[in-house]
């Protein structure tokens, strides 16, 4: 166990040198969302209020930036494990006595790092604008911590998809995935203003309760019922993910 | 002791793609055992079944007393491995790369540097063990896959063509460093390669594979005096209209053992070549056959080859070339 942690380690850190040397990658990473959270606010921040109630649309639209650009980076998890495969580097690094999962798990905790970073960037720009922060800095802090474990567990889709097909195409579907996710989430209008049939989607949809603990620590101070559902949601996602990834690294070793 | 065990070793993708079909090796310790064969006859699945990479259909093997389906763990904890494409990390330096290696096996953090940059001196790298992967050239990388391999002092190293691609004086580089340290430290190299000099240099006994089956075993010098006779090649002047009837004259031959054809010549196996090589023309002459070159050689690899599976093997196609 603590060999696997030291072996995850040293894999995490070659990949944060890995982002380090790419950084046009991490720049497509943050500016998609961070153009899309100008937009989205600039478009229908000043109607929020009458529309359905939102005051603080740029708070209110914070999270759905810090989740788009966590599953970009979650996303391209697949694609570094792909590229390793292609080198006929993932061989390598499985003929070495590391244990399997650590190969794995090293990848991800580099993108729940390179997560972290990204939703801090966010948060400290929407703070800049005025977003607000109800819960002060601990909130700041939790938000970040949330990004990174939700880069985590997301990370594992794009990771399944890369272990079982070995296909950069595929392995892309891991951020695709997240689109229709976030759609059929509150993400641009509370679930209560929607018609019944989405609000049901939105109301069995993991990203609702992650997107609705981050929105209430930014408009709405401590609420441990929202944070608990954020909290679990995250942890089942991660459940599911890393599931799927280690019968998928099972199946390409086998 | 035996460095390299395989009994009934098999491989079956499915009931037709049968990569490896039941072979037998016994590789003794500090060997230097060649694995010879054309693309596709089963020698890098052989390798990844031997470096635990992939399990095998059926069999045993055993690789430092270890069966290879019982304790991978313990088997990759002792060997080296260089696949046939260099499996590197393009955005890492050399240095860092040996160092992320060294870690994974273990190694106390101060002997991972030491060793990095005593290998990186070794394979002439050491000047660019600072740049990233992707700026090395060909042969630069296969010097730091080699290097990787050996990275925590493996007592049996696993070459899998280890110089294909590469020009002649990398090669040698490698052969060189690979020679070195078989015969300074007794590592055991287990190298598979579709260069016949290659093998016939380096090994010290070596295998011939194809189709999944092991053909021929032994030494390069037993295998070629297993021939037992001289070559006499002729090459012809028109072989598409005139290779039958050639074959059909040379069988007539006086002390021909055997008369094949390959692609524009016609091969002759034959005791005394020096006497052959008169008649052969004669022959020829008598028969109105033109021809461009008649040549005598010793027997080679590739005879063997030829002799085993009645192909030649190339170095640059997928496909064995055929032999009528």
């Amino acid at each position: 166990m603590r060999r696997g942690l030291i072996d995850s380690y040293y894999l995490m850190v070659r990949g944060l040198r890995d982002a380090l040397r790419q950084p046009e990658v991490e720049l497509t990473n943050i500016f998609i969302p961070m153009f899309f959270f100008a937009v989205t606010v600039g478009a229908i921040g000043s109607v929020a209020g009458v529309a359905f109630g939102v005051d603080n649309f740029l708070g209110f639209q914070m999270p759905v930036a810090v989740l788009q650009a966590v599953a970009g980076v979650a996303g391209s998890a697949g694609l570094g494990t792909v590229t390793d495969i292609e080198r006929g580097y993932f061989d390598k690094l499985l003929l070495t006595p590391a244990p399997r999962l650590s190969l794995v798990f090293g990848r991800i905790c580099a993108d729940g790092v390179r997560a972290m970073a990204l939703t801090a960037i966010i948060v400290v720009t929407g703070l800049i604008f005025g977003s607000g922060m109800e819960t002060g800095i601990a909130g700041v802090f939790l938000i970040i911590i949330m990004g990174g474990a939700f880069g985590l567990a997301y990370a594992g889709i794009g990771m399944s998809i890369a272990l079982r097909t070995g296909s950069p195409q595929a392995a892309q579907a891991g951020f695709l995935l997240f689109f229709p996710l976030l759609f059929l989430s509150p993400a641009f209008a509370p679930k209560e203003v929607f018609a019944p049939w989405l609000e049901f989607l939105a109301t069995i949809n993991p990203i609702t309760y992650i997107l609705q603990g981050m929105r209430d620590l930014v408009l709405e101070g401590w609420d441990l019922r929202s944070l608990l559902g954020a909290l679990a949601s995250i942890a089942g996602f991660a459940t599911v993910t890393l599931t799927l990834t280690l019968a998928a690294l099972r199946s390409r070793t086998a | 002791m035996s460095a390299i065990v395989a009994s009934d070793l098999k491989k079956h993708f499915t009931e037709d793609i049968r990569a490896v079909d039941g072979i037998d090796l016994d590789v003794p310790e500090g060997q230097l055992f060649a694995f010879l064969g054309p693309n596709g006859s089963g020698k890098t699945t052989t390798v990844r079944m031997l470096t635990t990479l992939l399990r095998p259909t059926s069999g045993y093997g055993e690789v430092d007393g270890l069966d290879i389906t019982r304790a991978p763990g313990e088997i990759r904890q002792r060997i080296g491995v260089a696949l046939q494409e260099a499996g590197l990390d393009d955005n890492q330096t050399g240095r860092e790369l040996l160092e992320l290696q060294g870690h994974l096996y273990r190694l106390p953090a101060d002997e991972v540097r030491k060793r990095a940059r005593r290998l990186l001196e070794v394979v002439d790298l050491l000047d660019a063990a600072d740049r990233n992967v992707k700026s090395y050239s060909g042969g630069m990388k296969r010097r730091l896959d080699l290097a990787a391999a050996l990275m925590h002092n493996p007592r049996v190293v696993f070459l899998d063509e280890p110089t294909t691609g590469l020009d002649p004086i990398s090669r040698e580089t490698i052969w060189a460093y690979v020679r070195e340290l078989n015969e300074r430290e007794g590592v055991t190299f287990f190298l598979t390669t579709q260069y016949l000099e290659e093998a016939d240099r380096l090994a010290h006994d070596l295998a011939i594979m194809n189709l999944g089956k092991i053909v021929a075993r032994g030494s390069p010098q037993e295998l070629k005096a297993s021939i037992g006779t001289d070559v006499v090649t002729v090459q012809l002047d028109e072989p598409h209209v005139t290779r039958d009837r050639a074959i059909e004259v040379l069988r007539a031959l006086d002390g021909a053992t055997e008369v094949r054809a390959a692609t524009n010549e016609v091969v002759i196996y034959v005791k005394g070549g020096s006497r052959a090589i008169a008649n052969v023309v004669r022959i020829l002459d008598e028969a109105q056959i033109a021809f461009d070159e008649v040549s005598l050689t010793h027997p080679t690899l590739d005879d063997v080859f030829i002799q085993k599976t009645g192909h030649h093997i190339t170095e640059d196609s997928d496909q064995p070339e055929e032999v009528a």
